[in-house]
């Protein structure tokens, strides 16, 4: 039955039409857009926005045609993926200060009076303080950052290396240091995981690396008048906060404080007990368990 | 029928229950209402290096978590270097005494019981066998709540604390908590007493069959704890567990008064985690942390973090390397606790250039 289920979710998921547009910011800037869309499937629902982590590209929602992207589209989804700068094909990001100016050119080209959202990490704490949340309907935050710390030695390690991870490519050590912090104890193929550390993510700039650090040591990040934290705090848009354990960057123990200051984020925590991963970065979205977990908790959240 | 034979055979060894030392003493304080608790002394090897240490276990679990056998003990290991160790069983569980109505000692026992009756008296009794004015204290999951709530009612006696996988709150939207939610009604209550002691006795041979079993997802990281580990402790060191005290906890956790009055703590607390820890999930843990008032330190146990490998339930206690990655942690704490920075990695930690 479950074979069946995949095969029939692979055979939709192959009419899933993408379209690759170059978005230029009010900077001057470009981003990039990736929309994915079945013709004559169509849901009333707002255009989804998807938005990866720092040093990852568009890669985690669609990777070897496989994904929440793709998922999301066959259920009659108009899917946007959007790769900020320093992200998969965009122009490289010298600040984290762009991701404002980023996002209003992105949701300028969707052009719809809302989106539905789903983002990460770091990347997700900055774009929804960030982002005019009059343009957001609802959001899924996968480990997105409330209370931020380093969350662990070797995360330090790598940003103070500048946060290369074409150097963890290289070798056997670095991939276990991508393992640890993207990918413990996931279940996905070795190869896909191997696969998309190679061609999935993208160095951050040293300052990038160095703001992304200081953001961690200092526990909040300015944002004109305000910081992410108190942003966060006012968010009042109804906002699922999905919580893999096994995640080495964004750690649970780091997001899930957002609850008790703000009564429009409810918790779903995985563990392995129950849906066979304990879900890292990578395989919350791309593990093999992926697709009966978590993508029918995002498609049931944005309905 | 042969593989049966087979099985006995290999499982053998682990099913034998490993006798404490025989130089650790056993002592029997009686708390106020009556209940003879079993606690053992561990004397330190060469001189003393610092006030005594109390070890106390968690749910369904007695004494020996705290002392499995010569490689798995935090209290040989404190005793190794220096403290005298004490573990303590709370009613109800290993040695001490159990629910007998025929000698006054009837259903149901609670977790107010643990702290209000059951530490205080081992205190007591630590303080006047040892002299120490002050003692330093591990608990491992319930064990540290019960030090949360005797420290948060004015409990003193206590120099510096560290608990272990201890939770503080539910509400994470997991299928754990579902079962919980749905099975707590039926066995929360006051008159039950899940035989769950019998039932991991019985359970013990088919321990190390098999991979990925609901025990191993829930309670231990096969790559910290080994099977054979695993099966010597569900042989000797699991316990009947009290509705009633099912049912406390499960009101206490639900509810956020339990986490307010942490804030009235002042002793030092080490509030540790274990990264895969499926029970204690490690926010839940580290809102203990949160809602300290006193001097506090989180450490997460994580191969991110220099240890040797990911850490589960049980794994901060019974596991093979828990005496280089968790006890160092607990005693560095209790030489001087307060505020502080996370542990650094382990030496030949590879980073590349």
């Amino acid at each position: 039955m479950t074979a069946l289920v995949l095969g029939l979710m692979v055979a939709v998921s192959d009419d899933v039409g993408v379209a690759h547009r170059r978005v230029t910011t009010a900077d001057g800037a470009a981003v990039a857009l990736y929309r994915y869309r079945v013709e004559g499937l169509r849901s009333p629902a707002p255009p989804l926005l998807l938005v990866p982590e720092l040093g990852f590209s568009r890669a985690l929602f669609d990777f070897e045609h496989r994904g929440l992207a793709r998922w999301l589209a066959a259920q009659g989804r108009e899917v946007y993926v959007a790769e900020l700068r320093g992200q998969g094909k965009a122009d490289p990001a010298l600040s984290l200060e762009h991701f404002a100016t980023d996002v209003d050119a992105v949701l300028k080209h969707i052009d719809a009076a809302q989106v539905d959202l789903v983002v990460q990490g770091w990347a997700g704490a900055l774009l929804m303080s960030s982002i005019a949340e009059a343009r957001v309907r609802r959001v899924v935050a996968m480990n997105v950052l409330f209370e931020p710390e380093v969350p662990n030695q070797l995360a330090e390690r790598f940003l103070m290396n500048g946060a290369r991870f074409s150097s963890l490519a290289s070798s056997p050590e670095g991939a276990h240091v991508f393992e640890q912090l993207f990918g413990l104890r996931a279940e996905m193929p070795v190869s896909t995981f191997h696969a998309l550390l190679a061609t999935g993510t993208r160095d951050l700039s040293r300052p990038v690396a160095a703001e992304l650090l200081a953001w961690m040591r200092h526990g909040d990040r300015p944002i004109h008048d305000s910081s992410v934290k108190r942003r966060l705090i006012a968010w009042r848009r109804p906002t699922l906060l999905m919580l893999g354990l096994a995640d080495g960057f964004a750690p649970p123990e780091l997001c899930a404080g957002w609850r008790d200051h703000n009564p429009n984020v409810s918790i779903r925590t995985f563990t392995r007990l129950e849906a066979g991963d304990d879900f890292s970065r990578a395989s919350m979205l791309l593990g093999t368990r992926a697709p009966s977990f978590v993508f029918p908790e995002v498609l049931e959240f944005l309905r | 029928m042969r593989s049966l034979v087979l099985l006995c055979f290999v499982g053998c060894a682990n099913l034998q229950v490993v006798p404490v030392p025989e130089a650790a003493e056993q002592h029997r304080p009686k708390t106020a209402d009556g209940w003879e608790l079993s606690l053992v002394r561990y004397r330190p090897v060469g001189p003393s290096t610092g006030i005594p240490v109390l070890l106390c276990h968690g749910i369904t679990a007695n004494e020996r978590n705290m002392d499995l056998d010569a490689d798995h003990s935090m209290a040989r290991w404190l005793a190794s270097k220096g403290r005298e160790a004490w573990t303590m069983s709370v009613r109800g569980t290993g040695a001490s005494d159990r629910v007998d109505p025929t000698h006054g000692r009837a259903l149901p026992i609670l977790f107010d019981h643990f702290w209000q009756h059951d530490l205080p008296t081992a205190i007591a009794h630590v303080r006047q066998v040892s002299g120490a004015e002050q003692l330093d204290y591990a608990g491992h999951s319930m064990g540290g709540l019960i030090a949360y709530a005797y420290l948060s009612h004015g409990g003193t006696g206590l120099h510096a604390v560290a608990t272990l996988g201890t939770p503080v709150r539910l509400g994470w939207g997991t299928g754990v908590e579902r079962l919980l939610t749905s099975i707590g009604p039926i066995v929360g209550r006051d008159e039950v007493l899940v035989p769950s002691e019998a039932l991991a006795q019985l359970s013990a041979p088919f321990q190390t069959l098999g991979d990925d079993s609901l025990m191993e997802r829930l309670l231990y990281q096969p790559g910290s704890t080994s099977k054979e580990t695993w099966q010597r402790l569900v042989r000797y060191g699991t316990a009947d567990t009290a509705g009633g005290v099912i049912r406390q906890l499960l009101v206490m956790l639900g509810s956020a008064s339990f986490r307010a009055e942490l804030a009235s703590v002042r002793t030092p607390v080490l509030v540790i985690a274990g990264k895969l820890d499926r029970l204690a999930l490690t926010p839940a843990v580290k809102d203990g942390f949160h809602a300290l008032g006193g001097p506090r330190q989180f450490r997460l146990i994580t191969a991110a973090n220099g240890a040797h490998g990911e850490y589960g339930h049980m794994d901060l206690v019974i596991g093979e390397h828990a005496a280089e990655d968790v006890f160092p942690h607990v005693l560095g704490f209790f030489d001087s606790p307060g505020e502080g920075e996370g542990p650094a990695l382990r030496s030949g930690a590879v980073f590349p250039p």
